[in-house]
């Protein structure tokens, strides 16, 4: 027998600053942005602000907890914008052209989301097609779909007086406790899922599929059908998150959705940097989003356009996963 | 074929000693091998042959000792070094890239022909691939993609690749794996012709026959060293077999367990019957029957069946035929969850691709099957921590696992320990019929013996347990019966006297007709 070579010794005494900044890298960059835009900008130190900001972080945020769930099981799922898109569009149309109330055209979204999910799903986990391309093209047909609902040569559905007050309440209501309904809907997704992934034997299946998808079937595991609901949780959330920006506009606006994809990506990507093993999770991914979210308001007072903020948002996507790496290279 | 005194061997090995960790591979090996004869190496899974092999061909590099060629000293770094020193290899795995031509795979990476100093020049491409092949007398068109060849021309293509490299040496490892008993024929006429050109041949096999048919001398190791080195015609059949198997360091102990053993269960009730079932996977109509209180062996060479006969009974692969009864009455297996609710347990072959997720908690992997056992509530599908840690303390104590606590990552432990959190799990999970596939490869001799005796007091208990394993000697020691699998067809059972090793040996290699698929080396 010989021995099993030299072990590498750990260093004591001195704090492990590689392994620090890679573990709470997001938490310090957003403290440090807080602090510089708040000295920069003083309109950006107010309470308002601070409302609005949690307000604009919902939509995102809910996009990204549905990613987080498929992320958690190792799949992709691109076509969440497209659903965001086609459920404001299907509520939004279906209040201004019929005389349905909109209680019923939210369930009417929600089939049709959950329909989307579920194709998806059977499609990446029953029939094994990957994930990001199979996606990607539900994607493509979604945006169709949006467009088809919308109506030929518009990017824009007016709602006008037809979309009720009550509706537009789960966007602009009066705060309870303070707090407005994007904010609080967000908030009990959070809740739910965090449950979901973190607290349930569900959760833990996922995140064994996410780590060894065949000793996790081994296990007696139901690997595809909890893979297949994944999609439907991003569904589900895409439709909420359809609702919230519908709500705050009162019209369904082209491709809404769209420009929240990548945002949303990166939010659950800069949650699983704050986890010890690296893996995608709930509070990380509302840290993520309200970082990016900040990033993008304090850019927007300091009177940045979209350029900088773009590059500003992939800049801090890509140092993030490079602390990533450091810290899965000390592990 | 005899050397005349002063003149050196063609090739000699002097003194190969290689280690892995926790393992010495190969243990002070000299070797000396005359030109223009057929070596045949031998021995069991694991007895040192690949590493050997690799040496030579420089993929390895041993930690001590030397090669010589010509008596000269051979220093390979790199396999790019055999190849100029004229040594060539044929892996029993096809290294062919299958939509490339007959011809490009022959000369791959020995430098194509040009034209004009940059382009390939395809006719004396072909041209020169053809001479090769024609050396092995057989008629293959260097155009077609290899891919559509049967797989003995394939093997064959290799072989000329091999001569392409002008071989003064050639190693065939496993070369017969997956041939018909014709084209057999063909490629050992084929080696001999290359021997009569002065060609020296290793020839690499667990198929005994072969060995006598075809080679001059035959060379056994075990453990990592050589125990025989003969001439084949002065060794008969069952000195060969008992050579490959020798006498293994835990033999007490395999006696010992033997004895405990030897009276079998007939009497006991039947606890799983399997009747004639069939998988894709190549397992072609299997039955036999498991006993409460019995460990029954599934021996077997790699790639036999043996795994795919579990994997199927388990639902882990499709069945395609044939019934499964559980105490007597017949289930629907056509998932591991399945197979878990009729009451069945694998441990699969491989801890890392299939036992465990490394990047889990040793308390997330022990629970991972039974997770519904440590709800906080009946009804309240939530593990609670604390019912987790006490069950994985409680496997930790009785497994011996050696881990600083439950939270530790699997990926962290050693392999004999990632092994026991595998075997956790299902003791854990409680199914009282169990199969450990391959559950002490590359555990170390106390963690076997651990191994064993959970093993043995499952059975105890009265619980059935199914036990595949490459170490026959292990199996002699622990299992009440035997069943030898080949080709996914059982070959036949050994019970109480009859089982021992050279029994064992002579139902899975023996070749009375049927063509087994040989194992890895």
């Amino acid at each position: 027998m010989t021995g099993t070579g030299t072990r590498t010794k750990e260093r004591t005494g001195s704090i492990d600053w590689v392994a620090m900044v890679s573990r709470y890298g997001v938490l310090l960059a957003l403290a440090g942005c807080l602090i510089f835009f708040s000295s920069q900008e003083d309109k950006f130190r107010t309470y308002d602000n601070f409302q609005t900001t949690l307000e604009s972080t919902a939509p995102l945020l809910m996009m990204a907890l549905g990613l987080t769930v498929v992320l958690v099981m190792g799949d992709f799922d691109l076509s969440v914008a497209g659903m965001v898109a086609v459920a404001s569009a299907v509520v939004i149309a279906t209040v201004v052209r019929t005389d349905i109330p909109w209680g019923f055209a939210i369930l009417l979204a929600l089939l049709v989301a959950v329909i989307i999910g579920a194709i998806n799903g059977t499609l990446v986990a029953y029939v094994g097609t990957p994930s990001f391309i199979t996606t990607l093209a539900s994607g493509v047909m979604l945006s169709g779909v949006e467009l088809a609902v919308t109506g030929p040569g518009t990017t824009f559905i007016s709602g006008g007086t037809e979309v009720p007050r009550s509706y537009r309440n789960l966007g602009i209501g009066e705060p309870f406790l303070e707090i407005k309904s994007p904010v609080w809907i967000a908030l009990g997704l959070t809740i739910v899922l965090w449950l979901l992934l973190s607290k349930t034997e569900v959760g833990r299946f996922m995140y064994a599929i996410g780590g060894n998808p065949e000793a996790a079937r081994l296990s007696g595991i139901p690997v595809k059908f909890l893979r297949a609901s994944g999609f439907v949780v991003v569904a589900v959330c895409a439709l909420s998150a359809g609702i919230v920006s519908s709500a705050r506009t009162g019209s369904h606006v082209r491709n809404v959705g769209g420009s929240l994809l990548l945002p949303a990506f990166a939010a659950a990507f800069l949650g699983a940097t704050l986890s010890k093993r690296g893996q995608f999770n709930v509070i990380g991914t509302v840290i993520g989003a309200i970082f990016l979210q900040v990033v993008e308001s304090g850019l927007t007072f300091m009177g940045y356009d979209q350029d900088v903020k773009n590059i500003t948002k992939g800049g801090i996507l890509i140092a993030a996963m490079l602390l990533g790496r450091l810290g899965a290279r000390k592990r | 074929m005899t050397t005349t005194a002063g003149d050196p061997p063609f090739f000699e090995l002097r003194n190969i000693t290689k280690a892995y960790p926790g393992v010495l591979a190969v243990d002070d090996v000299t070797l000396s091998i005359e030109a223009g004869s057929i070596v045949g190496l031998v021995g069991k899974n694991g007895a040192g042959k690949s590493t050997v092999i690799k040496v030579m061909a420089g993929a390895i590099r041993q930690d001590a000792g030397q090669l010589l060629l010509d008596g000269e000293h051979l220093d390979l770094h790199h396999p790019h070094q055999a190849t100029e020193a004229r040594l060539a290899f044929v892996h029993q795995d096809l290294y062919d890239v299958a939509d490339l031509s007959v011809a490009e795979n022959v000369m791959l990476g020995l430098g194509f022909p040009k034209k004009w100093g940059a382009f390939v020049d395809w006719s004396e491409l072909y041209r020169r691939a053809s001479d090769e092949i024609r050396r092995l007398e057989v008629e293959i068109d260097p155009r077609v993609a290899i891919g559509e060849l049967s797989v003995a021309e394939q093997r064959l293509v290799m072989i000329a690749r091999g001569l392409a490299q002008d071989a003064r040496l050639l190693v065939l490892d496993e070369p017969t794996a997956s041939l018909t008993d014709d084209e057999i024929e063909h490629l050992f006429r084929a080696i001999r012709r290359l021997r009569d050109d002065g060609i020296t041949v290793v020839y690499v096999s667990h198929r005994l026959e072969e060995i006598f048919e075809i080679t001059d001398r035959v060379v056994v190791m075990r453990n990592g060293s050589v125990v025989a080195d003969e001439p084949t015609s002065a060794i008969d059949r069952r000195q060969l077999i008992s050579h490959i198997t020798g006498h293994e360091r835990a033999e007490t102990a395999i006696e010992r367990r033997r004895s405990h053993n030897i009276g079998g269960r007939p009497d006991a009730p039947v606890l799983l019957e399997v009747v004639d079932i069939t998988a894709d996977t190549g397992v072609h109509g299997c039955t036999f029957d498991l006993r409460e209180g019995e460990i029954l062996g599934i021996a077997g060479l790699v790639g036999t069946g043996r795994t795919e006969l579990v994997r199927a009974i388990f639902g882990a692969d499709r069945l395609t035929g044939g019934t499964i009864k559980v105490r007597g009455e017949e289930v629907d297996i056509r998932s591991p969850e399945q197979a878990m609710k009729a009451g069945l347990a694998l441990m699969p072959e491989d801890r890392k691709t299939q036992g465990n997720v490394m990047d889990f908690s040793v308390r997330q992997n022990v629970t991972l099957a039974s997770l519904d056992k440590h709800r906080i509530r009946p009804r309240l599908a939530a593990p609670s921590a604390a019912s987790e840690k006490a069950e994985t303390a409680r496997m930790i104590e009785r497994l011996a696992i050696a881990t600083p606590d439950d939270r530790q990552l699997v990926r962290l432990l050693s392999g004999g320990n990632q092994q026991k959190v595998v075997i956790g799990k299902w003791l854990s999970q409680g199914s009282d019929i169990l199969i450990f596939d391959e559950p002490t490869h590359g555990v170390d001799v106390d963690g076997k013996d651990e191994i064993y005796d959970i093993m043995q007091e499952l059975a105890d208990q009265g619980k059935g347990v199914i036990f595949i394993s490459s170490e026959f000697s292990e199996m002699v020691g622990v299992c009440q019966r035997i069943l030898a699998i080949r080709d996914g067809r059982i070959m036949g059972e050994l019970e109480g006297d009859e089982i021992n090793e050279e029994a064992v040996v002579e139902l899975c290699y023996t070749d009375d007709g049927l063509r087994a698929t040989a194992g890895t080396a």
